[in-house]
């Protein structure tokens, strides 16, 4: 190749440098992240406190049971894939909560974690076993007129009984070093400015309103499911959970979100106690607790599962059919909806309407995922150079997003084309995720076939 | 009939009654003396026991220049905080409750100020 003329002169030479690094500076300027607001910052700080923070502890963070990825819970299928010494496994790893800190077994085998909420005197014995709640949704799930409730039976917070002081009971309880639990020794206690970004952060997190039911749904069943959740004489599902959400209608009166006891509890055969492991009877609310527990919303359900506080089931399928069963039906909110049903009925379906209402719950699911999946993708694409890794963070969060909605509607055989639709957006938002050049437009590709999916599950408003 | 309506009474009562909140008590045995969120001198009284009445399972605290005087009841959780001598907090008794030393009282109800959660105990001699 032939040097230009004049390739050699130093003078040019050096006025192209120049012109390259005035040029970075100016790129570099350009693409500089827009100031963040107040609101934004603190949200970003509280990200990074939930996820990174160890609170001087066992090496456990918020986000060690709350996967982002997992849609901020955990299960069991996932467990399988961590690494051995991940911090959830502190009980396997560190000799001083070797006994009566987790079970492992149990929470190997069915993602169950262990809660010591009747108090800390006997360990050995008064515990509980739970799933891991996700912490989508809460703008619009945990206000009550008693106030907020919290965590699966509404009193998981102490101090005040917040979603702000949430946090102090879970470092105490999960974070800690040794089971005395002295603060300053086994764990710092988060500082007020770290819970308020905390709070900020989980209530930045999924659907910041209910959804307004009925939505004008193209699939036949799902579109049945809907009618059956609506209807307050056959399904009764939108009493407790009004629009698919967690808050009731109980008579003429708004109770926001309210705890039932729907006799899960008794529920035969349950995959924990099937182990033969200690699962002692959990109480719900209080100590001693009055067996209730609170209403989640559903709207986030069908890929957060196993589900109930106990994780006695696995699939959509199976959690509505609970309703339908004796368990529910015997329990004090089952004979409540009896007493008001003119032929004394609490919950009856049969295997076709239990599945359609599971439709319903996969596809507004399925929906959901595909909002959250557009908002994170025209956020990344929005995000200049400068902005690149917060950018490929929102696509691979994107990704987890889009292989949960092909999972939901793929596992109940439903809308085939919109699955299609979806894999193709799951693939472009790979490849924006990978690309030098070609990230904004790939990107953008990605949200027309996420609209496109979308238009396969829900029409125009009528 | 009358037993369903007594239970549907009893659920909406029950799930959508206001009321006072209810914060678990479990974990606030190991949050020292003064550090609840959003609870210390908010929702507590902070002080020194004045005098105690084991009959009467009162107890009265000097927060600031008020006296207040607390009544115990079965529901009323007794915190030892040992955090201080960094040994481990212990749930007590009344008779843990003794003249001189510093107490944080919680309160039931915002409002009326009356029924008692929990009382933490600071100990600070070993």
């Amino acid at each position: 190749m032939r040097c230009p003329p004049n390739a050699g002169n130093p003078n040019r030479a050096a006025t192209r440098l120049a012109a390259v690094v005035l040029g970075s500076v100016w790129l570099q300027a350009a693409c500089q992240p827009p100031p963040r607001t107040p609101e934004q910052a603190i949200i970003a700080r509280g990200r990074q406190i939930f996820f990174a923070e160890t609170f001087a502890g066992n090496g456990r963070t918020c986000g060690t049971c709350h996967r982002e990825e997992r849609n901020f819970t955990i299960d069991s299928a996932f467990i399988a894939t961590l690494p051995k010494g991940d911090p959830l496994f502190v009980a396997e790893l560190q000799p001083a909560l070797k006994r009566n800190f987790e079970n492992p077994r149990l929470m190997r085998e069915h993602g169950l974690i262990l809660e010591n909420l009747d108090g800390f005197d006997d360990l050995a014995n008064r515990f509980t076993q739970r799933g891991v709640p996700h912490v989508l949704a809460l703008r619009t799930s945990i206000a009550s007129p008693q106030g907020p409730r919290t965590g699966w039976s509404g009193d998981g917070a102490p101090a005040d009984g917040s979603l702000r002081a949430f946090a102090v009971g879970a470092v105490i309880q999960h974070f800690t070093k040794t089971l005395d639990r002295v603060a300053g020794v086994d764990f710092r206690l988060p500082t007020d400015a770290e819970l308020d970004a905390l709070e900020a952060f989980q209530l930045s997190l999924g659907r910041q309103a209910d959804l307004q039911l009925p939505l004008p749904l193209t699939g036949t069943v799902a579109r049945r499911g809907q009618e059956i959740f609506l209807d307050n004489a056959l399904g009764k599902c939108n009493i407790c959970h009004r629009n698919a959400g967690a808050n009731a209608t109980l008579g003429p009166q708004d109770a926001g979100n309210a705890s039932f006891n729907t006799g899960v509890e008794d529920l035969p055969d349950q995959p924990a106690d099937l182990t033969g492991e200690r699962m002692p009877p959990d109480d719900g609310f209080g100590t001693p607790g009055d067996g209730r527990f609170n209403t989640p919303p559903l709207v986030e359900a069908a890929d957060t599962g196993p589900f109930f506080h106990n994780n006695a089931v696995d699939t959509i399928e199976g959690a509505v059919a609970f309703y339908d069963g004796q368990a529910f039906n015997n329990s004090p909110s089952g004979r409540f909806l009896a007493s008001t049903d003119p032929n004394a009925v609490g919950i009856r379906l049969d295997a076709t309407q239990l599945v359609a209402v599971a439709a319903f719950l996969r596809v507004i699911n399925a929906l959901e995922n595909v909002r959250l999946s557009i908002d994170l993708l025209t956020r990344s694409a929005g995000m200049g150079f400068a902005e690149r890794e917060e950018a490929l963070r929102l696509l691979r969060f994107a990704v987890h997003e889009t292989n949960d909605s092909i999972r939901v509607l793929a596992g109940g055989g439903l809308h085939p084309e919109a699955v299609a639709e979806l894999t193709q957006a799951k693939s472009l938002t790979e490849r924006a995720a990978t690309s030098l050049f070609g990230r904004r437009r790939l990107t953008r590709e990605a949200i027309r076939a996420q609209e496109r999916a979308r238009s396969r599950m829900i029409g125009a408003k009528p | 009939m009358r037993m369903l309506l007594r239970a549907a009474v009893l659920l909406i009562v029950s799930a959508a009654a206001p009321g006072p909140v209810h914060p678990q008590k479990a974990t606030e045995q190991f949050i020292p003396l003064g550090q609840s969120p959003g609870a210390s001198g908010k929702l507590t009284w902070i002080g020194e026991i004045t005098t105690t009445d084991a009959r009467a399972r009162t107890l009265t605290i000097a927060e600031g220049d008020t006296p207040r005087t607390v009544k115990i009841t079965e529901k009323t959780r007794i915190f030892v905080d040992r955090s201080k001598l960094k040994q481990t907090n212990l749930t007590g008794t009344f008779a843990d409750l003794q003249k001189g030393r510093r107490v944080e009282v919680k309160y039931g109800d915002p409002v009326l100020k009356q029924e008692t959660d929990w009382v933490k105990v600071e100990i600070t001699q070993p």
